[in-house]
């Protein structure tokens, strides 16, 4: 008798590959689409990096490639096109077996324990972001490992490094240090995870200093250089583009530590807030990460919406779902045409899409702040439910 | 948020949720009634604004134009020799042409395609201009009604002689020799952006001609705009040919207005250009194209111009139109980007902008968006958790029809006639009829159901809001009966003990009512359930998709006869790449099966209280 946990992972490899397979076109379809690729995950930069890997060319000094070394080193040693296929289909399946594992760990959580996989597999988003080979599946999975290894097996090195890896592939989930932090359970624990991470990053980054070669730091800025700075003004969904688009020169760099410091600020804060609910607090992170990064896809987003079977309890409280959901699927639906409008045709122009993308972020701020409403509210109930109770406040 | 949370404690004082909630098919109907009369509306005073050239360089009109009765002789000449060649092979008469636009120095090639014949083009290179620009003239040699198009060959021809001899030109100038304005043409078209080897630039506009009668003289000028999939040519394009052809004292005719109407311009007249341009931008390509539609996606604005009648203008004065417009559009710098992409046109003179006419069709896309939400919210169901079976089943279903309707779309597209079809969709419409008192759903999965239904619609609809507002309108007006199907629930055997000891009510109506008159009521309760059985099939019958664009077909537009626009439906997408068929068949159908499957006869149930929420 196969586990539960292996059936939903086999289901999900078994969804990509069919996918994957049936429509050979739509991986370069999507890695063309701004909603699923962009400059710092699309696969097309990566296969340019694999490229001038196997011809001894630099690779960071083109401007071309912002995938990190070891990623590049770690793709370059497959051949075949169905290999990668098969690797990205399995990272998924991988992502889909943790989250059933973690259900089980929730034993109050009234859900089936196969449905977080199970909605993982046919979520859209992330299907559509597998198959278009965005690298952000690589750091997903470094994330979901981490909260994995801390919560079925409370194996806080792994966790610390897996979180290091996931800092290492696209910066930013560095911060989910701080949330990782608040799941463990004394001081010295804390002290050793950060030490640990600490560890494994300078590990990881003296690597790729040696690697790709002969020794070159020219990798830090080409890949955390860029996604820091932004160097790439290309339309995404996120909140970044359009404003740099438009800003004078003299003030970017000020809002750009700006826009920075904003991505930072609510990390702390979220797990101080949540110390009782930390599980909670870091999906917190992950959702507001999403919402502020400067290269944010649908791949993200699919990723953080995995985690919302978890928090079932909190659904009765939710005050506007349906608004939130609305927005979302709109959003999705008529960023493509917004696109289409402004790029293809050339009847609209960029502020259509401008306009989708606020409205997406919208939408993300809205399921956060409703979440965060929801949890505020368990806790006023104390942990039992009381949906007759109306509160306008907390 | 201070100011919201007090207006949101205040409306729950005031009870307002349940009633709202209550009213949501009501509400529901009055968005689709808003939307109408929004749409109603423009065509009245002070709704609607006057057409303006927004691009300065254009200036139409403004230089003197010189094809004129000189070039007439010339224009007679070329004409006896084409009349000839109308029973030659297409080569032949291609080959003769060529040889004429050779004569002046035009560099020509034909485009062979194997399925649409040949097409003849010739390139005249700008004297003044770098040549990465150009401007287009085609002509086919047979019009949207198959007739030979003499006039406009001649025309064309002796335009491009009279072209070939002024040095003014900064964009060159392209001639094309099409054998139909519709396949052939776009075939051209989509091989001058992929394989041709004689290419002269990016294409900035095109004129296409239409003067299919042999007489010197006409009456009045048609001139045609819509694009393919909802695209329209930049206003401005549309306003230099209007503006030109109204200088030269000709009048205008909108969406094949007959002569005598030309001259109104009051509400009813104005209210007719709506519906006909609405109509016929929603079914652009679909109908027989004039020629622009070819055009339309390479960023390509284009026009149609088309001589009707008999006497009155000289057919010089009919090329002064292009000519005038050639000279515009040399002016420009830029591509036509100033004005709007989006607009509807009342009168020659008179249009609507995006804003004005949008809120028509979003208020149908929300009306759909509100029946989505009384489905789900407006039952003794609402309160089943997210993840129950019924939702899972309903998104399951929903993917199910979806791909059935891939299916169907692509078995349609070659291989069964549309009469097939049509007494397939006629006689599923019959099964919940059929199958009642054998089949059934649960009364929950119903509700879901249309819930998952509605939702898919509006996002449908909302999404071709943008992209082709015609569409939109048309569909989510042909499709908005769908709202009216009632779920048809009959007594589960619980239902009798429920009703009495559960708290969970599951009828509409008190219970002790029910019990004092039961019997009465069963009977009637029997006699409404089928009347609304009837009243469901006819609506099912009506919204469906390839019924209802058949019987608009016929009632709208007498350009169709039988099932023809299915036909044309299917062989818009395959020649022209026009994707109305499968807005049907994708964004339609999956919808109106979801309604269809929700409507057999449905079980209610009792819900534990472990799958509810609270």
């Amino acid at each position: 008798m196969v586990s539960t946990e292996f059936k939903v992972a086999l289901g999900c490899i078994a969804t990509r590959l069919a996918v994957m397979c049936l429509f050979p076109s739509l991986q370069q379809q999507l890695d063309k689409s701004v909603e699923f690729s962009t400059p710092v995950t699309s696969f097309r930069s990566l296969q340019e990096g694999i490229y001038l890997l196997r011809n001894n060319i630099q690779v960071y000094n083109h401007g071309v490639v912002h995938h990190p070394p070891i990623l590049v080193l770690f793709l370059s040693l497959f051949d075949s096109d169905k290999l990668i296929s098969i690797i990205y289909a399995s990272l998924d399946g991988l992502i889909a077996y943790q989250l059933t594992k973690m259900t089980k760990v929730f034993k109050n959580l009234k859900v089936q324990s196969w449905l977080p996989g199970l909605l993982y597999a046919v979520n859209p988003l992330v299907l559509l972001s597998c198959v278009s080979r965005s690298s952000i599946i690589f750091t997903n999975f470094a994330i979901s490992s981490s909260l994995y290894c801390i919560l079925t097996e409370g194996n806080v090195i792994l966790s610390s490094v897996m979180i290091s890896v996931a800092g290492y592939l696209s910066f930013y989930p560095l911060l989910l240090l701080i949330p990782l932090l608040g799941m463990l359970k004394s001081w010295r624990q804390r002290m050793f995870s950060v030490i640990v991470s600490i560890l494994s990053l300078l590990i990881l980054l003296l690597f790729s200093y040696n690697m790709l070669g002969g020794e070159s730091w020219s990798f830090l800025t080409q890949v955390y250089g860029s996604i820091i700075s932004f160097q790439k003004v290309f339309p995404n969904l996120g909140l970044w583009w359009y404003f740099f688009i438009e800003m004078f020169d003299t003030f970017i760099p000020f809002f750009k530590a700006v826009f920075n410091i904003f991505i930072a600020a609510f990390i702390t804060p979220f797990t101080l807030r949540y110390h009782k609910q930390p599980f909670y607090a870091f999906i917190l992170c992950i959702g507001w990460i999403v919402l502020t990064k400067p290269y944010p896809s649908l791949g993200d987003a699919g990723f953080f919406f995995s985690f919302l079977p978890f928090f079932t309890p909190l659904f009765g409280y939710l005050r506007y779902p349906i608004i939130s959901a609305l927005l979302f699927l709109h959003a999705i639906v008529l960023a493509p045409i917004f696109y289409h409008l402004w790029v293809v045709l050339g009847s609209g122009n960029s502020n259509f899409f401008y306009a989708i993308s606020l409205v997406y972020a919208l939408a993300l701020a809205s399921i956060l702040v409703d979440l965060n409403w929801a949890m505020l509210r368990i806790e006023y109930d104390n942990g039992v439910p009381n949906f007759k109770l109306k509160v306008t406040q907390i | 948020m201070a100011l919201l949370e007090k207006l949101h404690r205040r409306v729950v004082d005031m009870g307002l949720v349940p009633r709202v909630i209550a009213l949501l098919p009501v509400i529901s109907t009055l968005c689709a009634l808003f939307g109408f009369i929004s749409i109603a509306i423009l065509p009245m005073d002070g709704q609607y604004r006057r057409t303006y050239i927004s691009e300065n360089a254009l200036m139409p009109s403004q230089a003197y134009s010189y094809f004129r009765e000189t070039e007439w002789n010339i224009l007679r000449g070329y004409r006896s020799q084409i009349e000839k060649t109308v029973n030659m092979t297409s080569t032949e008469r291609n080959n003769i042409m060529g040889s004429w636009l050779q004569e002046f120095g035009t560099k020509t090639a034909i485009y062979e395609n194997d399925q649409y014949g040949e097409t003849l083009y010739g390139v005249m290179h700008a004297p003044r201009g770098d040549g990465t620009e150009a401007m287009v003239l085609a002509i086919p040699w047979f019009n949207s009604e198959k007739e030979f198009n003499v006039g406009g060959a001649s025309l064309g021809i002796s335009l491009a002689r009279f072209f070939s001899r002024w040095p003014v030109w900064s964009k060159n100038i392209i001639v094309v020799f099409s054998e139909n304005p519709h396949a052939a043409l776009r075939s051209w078209v989509e091989a001058y952006h992929t394989s041709l080897d004689l290419t002269g630039g990016s294409i900035e506009a095109a004129v296409v001609l239409d003067y299919s009668s042999a007489e010197d003289f006409f009456e009045y000028v048609e001139v045609s705009y819509d694009g393919l999939n909802g695209e329209l040519p930049n206003l401005d394009l549309v306003n230099v040919a209007i503006s030109i052809i109204e200088h030269e004292g000709m009048k205008v005719s909108l969406h094949g207005l007959p002569y005598d109407q030309l001259g109104n311009n009051d509400f009813f007249s104005r209210f007719k250009i709506l519906c006909l341009g609405i109509r016929d931008w929603a079914l652009s390509g679909v109908k027989n194209p004039h020629g622009n539609e070819a055009f339309s996606g390479w960023r390509i604005q284009s026009v149609t111009l088309k001589a009707h009648g008999h006497g009155g203008h000289d057919i010089t004065t009919f090329g002064r139109i292009p000519e005038a417009m050639f000279r515009s559009i040399n002016n420009l710098l830029e591509k036509f980007h100033q004005s709007f992409f989006f607009y509807l046109l009342l009168a020659p003179r008179q249009f609507v902008s995006i804003s004005s006419y949008l809120p028509s069709a979003v208020a149908l896309s929300v009306a759909f968006a509100v029946s989505s939400l009384n489905a789900f919210i407006n039952n003794d169901y609402a309160s089943i958790s997210l993840f129950s079976k019924y939702n899972l089943i309903a998104v399951l279903v929903w993917f199910i029809s979806m791909v059935v309707s891939f299916v169907i779309s692509q078995l349609f597209l070659s291989v069964l006639p549309a009469g097939l079809l049509m007494t397939i969709s006629l006689a599923v419409c019959f099964l919940p009829i059929a199958l009642s008192g054998k089949v059934h759903i649960s009364e929950p999965l119903s509700y879901r159901l249309k819930n998952v239904a509605f939702l898919y619609f509006s996002l449908v609809s909302t999404s071709l809001l943008m992209i082709n507002f015609a569409m939109a309108l048309l569909i989510g007006t042909l499709a908005f009966p769908m709202t009216f199907i009632k779920t048809i629930s009959i007594k589960a055997s619980a239902e009798s003990e429920t009703s009495l000891g559960s708290n969970i009510s599951i009828k509409t109506e008190p219970n002790d009512e029910m019990q004092l008159n039961e019997h009465y009521k069963e009977g009637i309760s029997e006699k409404n359930q089928q009347r609304q059985q009837l009243k469901n099939l006819s609506l099912l019958i009506l919204t469906n998709p390839f019924i209802s664009i058949t019987v608009f077909g016929l009632l709208f537009d007498d350009e169709f006869q039988g099932f023809d626009i299915i036909n044309k439906l299917v062989s818009a997408w395959i020649d022209l790449k026009c994707w109305s068929w499968f807005v049907l068949c994708i964004g339609w159908l999956p919808c109106w099966l979801l309604i269809l499957a929700s409507s057999f006869e449905s079980k209610s149930v009792v819900i534990k209280s472990k799958e509810k929420q609270s």
